[in-house]
């Protein structure tokens, strides 16, 4: 592949903050076998950070990345993966990434780059300016200890509107583990902004005029971007809308996809009425409305529009103003956000749960997301919120701070779910003051352990939402029976993959998708309804497979997982299927370099397997089935005592389970004892170098001391 | 009849049934009827050609995008799915019956997609119930043996939603209601 191939910038900023050095690698020649994203973040990782290495070390690198398509018309296009040591996994900090939105990613590439490599650790607090092809390393003193959004304008003047930026909040200052990158206002990677704060890195500015080249056909390449918009969803591929409609057979009351005719945005300044054809292509930003599908109706009034990323018409960060907010709390009036991030104030409050409609919890949203999306605290999917919520309840963290710590926390206003509890929290988080603050910003596994906690109390309850090493359940048997279990178990944080919910949920009857899932993965058993979950076979082994490739393929393109894959579509003439190799046809078209859906799905499996061997090497284990695949007990019980494969429970079967990682560890060609990758496997995929590495230190399967 | 007369009989119905699905109506025989009169062509049967019937089901054999289905009074209803889905066309013809509509839609959604729906749909375009609307044709379906099927389950949360027994057992509906309520929401 010549360095003048399409799709990719050409370059790899590498900056060590420890001596100022500031070099570039040739991102094809360097990373042609990963392609970007967490691809280029898993083979830096392995070659450069050397097993023991801690978060906060000098010697840990802050991988940013993205891929061949962002920067591109490719619709969803606008991911960077942002990858390192996780500080919130548990016991022992692994790699991991973090994944944001918004324009940096596009910014990035057009200045020039593929990625950023921060090596090293700065003397000072300072922020990196990027102009196309001038770098400079900045004095951030200035901006040290000032919130996300004033460190944004600050940089924004210095360097012009026309610039992104990409920084931490007082937690990532305070290298709390659960902190957050964020740029363009909210769009944030979870887990990582520690780490940058540790760096002494305060923020990224860039700006860029150049753009991404397109090698292959343009007749093509323009083709195959109307093609793919004509097979979008609303956000995350619903693909179905939430309200029956004369241009669509089926309707699903809990699609995102709810920007029905008539709705209104009515805190925009001139307010918008929804109009025009549902399918129609121009009218795809009104199909999403997060906080009218979190929040429900009220929700619409207060829209002003969707926001979202470069390249993306879905706009899932809805942008709400509630001007009652600034009087009562003294806060913006404004805020944007999607899923977690839009809910990040309503979900510590346990009796609010149940009242998401509520003018109550819109409040609550909207101090949460001023406050969080400035001190850039992340919540690890919600399980900070519900950590919050268990360590409360059970009497635990009453015990567990001192009395006057305790009396200083308004706790009748936690009961009450007043918003202006969150005053009090969420800054000493960020702050990591107070034994509250600081331990409930360590993420869940270390708090457990600094409060002599066995984990067994999270993982035997299925409400704690705890999953494992720290970090949430995230889509696993409550929505795809062994399939969404066997992704919960690969990665070192909450498991972040969206291929196959995004499937599960996208809408269609039961019957249309399983038609679906016969022509992608070979049967229909390959999906069942939710709760109404069969016994294992190799189909859905197949379809978790996929769906880890597929995660991994989209983070290594700069597509958005979230949206993504889109093998089902609302085009009731195509059946409703999407297209399987959507994003081989891209990535071809991009770089001019013809790559097919199965080599290119090797591609991803050579990432996911990468990422398996740096887990197997940082801990120093080869043995993951026992010690790193790990599943809550909970999984295997249900609240009624319901058996499992009977309707109405989520409840797995311990020995179902075992033959599903069989398979699983089967068709990846990983050894069914350990669930390590073999030899055989690693030479498969061109990663014979690694394997070689792994077997100096006896952890391949077989050859163990 | 000769058969190019026919052939434009069946242009004018197809294009009516078109015209109307874009519109989000459906047509019956009485407005198709209407149609060719207003076009100066009688609607002749016996020995002068086919009837309006006859006409339309030539109409339906020539045009794949047209479809009919028998209204809940029996009559056929004819609508152009592209424009003027089934799904959507059943909810229009049930609409002056809200009993029908509830009751019809609930067994649909238990049938067709294996879940309960929430009663709050009703309240929500193009169903268009109001509360006292809603409230009555439940009161009407409880008494009733043709809608003994008819069920509701109670969420933690408070949610009232609706199923069919014919489809669904109770302790899967209200998994599933649980599951709607609070699954999308506390895991986004």
């Amino acid at each position: 592949m010549p360095t003048t191939t399409g799709g990719f910038a050409g370059k790899i900023l590498r900056v060590d903050l420890s001596t100022g050095k500031i070099g570039l690698d040739d991102t094809v020649e360097r990373y042609r076998d990963v392609l970007g994203g967490t691809g280029i973040g898993y083979r830096v990782m392995w070659e450069e950070v050397p097993a023991g290495t801690a978060p906060f070390d000098a010697a840990n690198k802050l991988v940013f990345a993205t891929g061949v398509l962002a920067g591109t018309s490719v619709p969803c296009s606008g991911r960077t993966a942002i990858t390192t040591l996780f500080p919130s996994c548990w016991p022992k900090a692994l790699t991991a990434s973090g994944h944001m939105g918004g324009r940096f990613a596009s910014k990035l590439k057009y200045a020039g780059y593929d990625g950023i490599i921060i090596e090293g650790k700065a003397d000072k607090p300072v922020w990196l300016f990027i102009r196309d092809g001038r770098v400079e390393i900045r004095d951030a003193g200035h901006l040290w200890g000032t919130g996300i959004r004033r460190t944004t304008l600050e940089i924004s003047r210095e360097m012009g509107a026309d610039c992104v930026v990409a920084a931490i909040g007082q937690a990532g200052e305070n290298r709390v583990p659960l902190s957050l990158i964020v740029n363009s206002v909210s769009h944030s990677a979870g887990g990582v902004g520690a780490v940058m704060g540790a760096k002494n890195l305060k923020a990224i500015g860039i700006q860029g005029s150049g753009s991404v080249r397109i090698a292959g056909d343009k007749v093509e390449w323009e083709r195959l971007i109307k093609f793919h918009l004509s097979i979008l969803g609303g956000n995350n591929q619903h693909v179905v809308p939430a309200f029956p409609h004369p241009h669509s057979e089926y309707y699903h009351p809990n699609s995102r996809w709810v920007g029905a005719p008539g709705k209104r945005w009515g805190g925009s300044d001139s307010p918008v009425e929804i109009n025009g054809g549902l399918l129609d292509p121009n009218r795809i930003a009104f199909r999403t409305n997060s906080a009218a599908f979190f929040l429900g109706d009220q929700a619409w009034k207060h829209t002003v529009r969707g926001n979202g990323c470069s390249g993306c018409p879905i706009r899932c960060h809805t942008i709400l103003k509630v001007p009652a907010v600034a009087a009562k709390y003294g806060i913006r009036d404004t805020a944007q956000n999607t899923c977690v991030g839009l809910l990040f104030g309503w979900a510590f409050f346990k009796s609010l749960q149940g009242n998401r409609r509520t003018p109550a919890a819109l409040e609550a949203c909207m101090v949460g997301m001023n406050l969080a999306d400035d001190l850039g605290i992340w919540s690890n999917y919600h399980q900070l919120q519900r950590d919050l919520i268990k360590l409360y309840s059970d009497g635990t963290l009453k015990s567990k701070i001192g009395s006057q710590e305790y009396a200083s926390y308004s706790w009748d206003k936690y009961e009450s779910a007043d918003p202006q509890f969150l005053f009090e929290i969420i800054p000493r988080i960020a702050m990591a003051q107070g034994e509250l603050g600081r331990a409930l910003g360590l993420g869940t596994g270390h708090l457990l352990e600094q409060w002599s906690i066995p984990e067994e109390e999270w993982t035997r309850d299925l409400s704690s939402g705890y999953w494992k090493m720290g970090h949430a359940r995230h889509h696993a048997n409550d929505v795809d029976g062994q399939c969404g279990v066997i992704i919960n178990t690969q990665y070192n944080r909450d498991a972040q993959c969206h291929s196959h919910t995004n499937f599960v949920q996208n809408g269609l009857p039961l019957e249309v998708q399983k038609k679906l899932a016969a022509e992608i993965w070979g049967s229909p058993d390959a999906v069942d309804g939710v709760g109404n979950y069969t016994p294992m076979n190799i189909h859905k082994a197949r379809r978790a497979r996929w769906s880890l490739i597929r995660k991994e393929l989209h983070d290594t393109l700069g597509l958005c997982n979230w949206m993504g894959p889109w093998v089902a579509s609302p085009i009731k003439e195509r059946g409703y299927s999407g297209d399987d190799s959507l994003e081989s046809r891209l990535c071809s078209t991009a770089t001019g370099q013809q790559i097919g859906r199965e080599e290119l799905d090797l591609v991803g499996e050579r990432i996911f397997t990468l990422h398996r061997a740096l887990t197997v090497r940082d801990m120093g284990e080869v043995d993951m089935r026992t010690r790193h695949d790990l599943i809550p007990p909970y999984v295997f019980q249900d609240p009624k005592g319901a058996e499992p494969f009977t309707r109405g429970t989520i409840r797995m079967d311990p020995r179902d389970m075992a033959k599903a990682m069989d398979l699983f560890y089967e068709i990846l060609g990983w050894d069914q004892a350990t669930g390590a990758p073999t030899a055989e496997t690693y030479a498969r995929l061109g990663l014979q170098s690694v394997a070689r590495g792994l077997a100096k230190k006896k952890l391949l399967p077989g050859v163990r001391g | 009849m000769k058969e190019q007369e026919c052939d434009v009989r069946c242009r004018i119905l197809a294009e009516a049934i078109r015209e109307a699905g874009a519109a989000g109506r459906l047509v019956g025989k009485g407005t198709l009827s209407a149609r060719l009169e207003e076009r100066g062509f009688g609607v002749p049967g016996g020995r002068d050609g086919p009837d309006l019937e006859a006409l339309l089901a030539m109409t339906l054999a020539a045009n794949e995008d047209l479809a009919a289905f028998p209204s809940h009074t029996g009559e056929t209803l004819y609508h152009c799915p592209a424009v003027l889905s089934r799904t959507y066309a059943s909810i229009l013809d049930r609409k002056s019956s809200p009993i029908l509509l509830i009751a019809e839609e609930v067994r649909r959604n238990s049938a067709e997609s294996l879940r309960p729906v929430p009663l709050d749909l009703f309240g929500e375009a193009p169903f268009d119930l109001s509360p006292q609307e809603i409230q009555a044709a439940l009161q009407s379906m409880a008494g009733s043996s043709e809608f003994e099927d008819v069920a509701s389950v109670l969420t933690d949360a408070g949610a009232v939603y609706l199923f069919s027994t014919r489809y669904l057992e109770p302790g899967y509906a209200a998994f599933l209601a649980e599951e709607a309520e609070t699954g999308p929401f506390m895991n986004p």
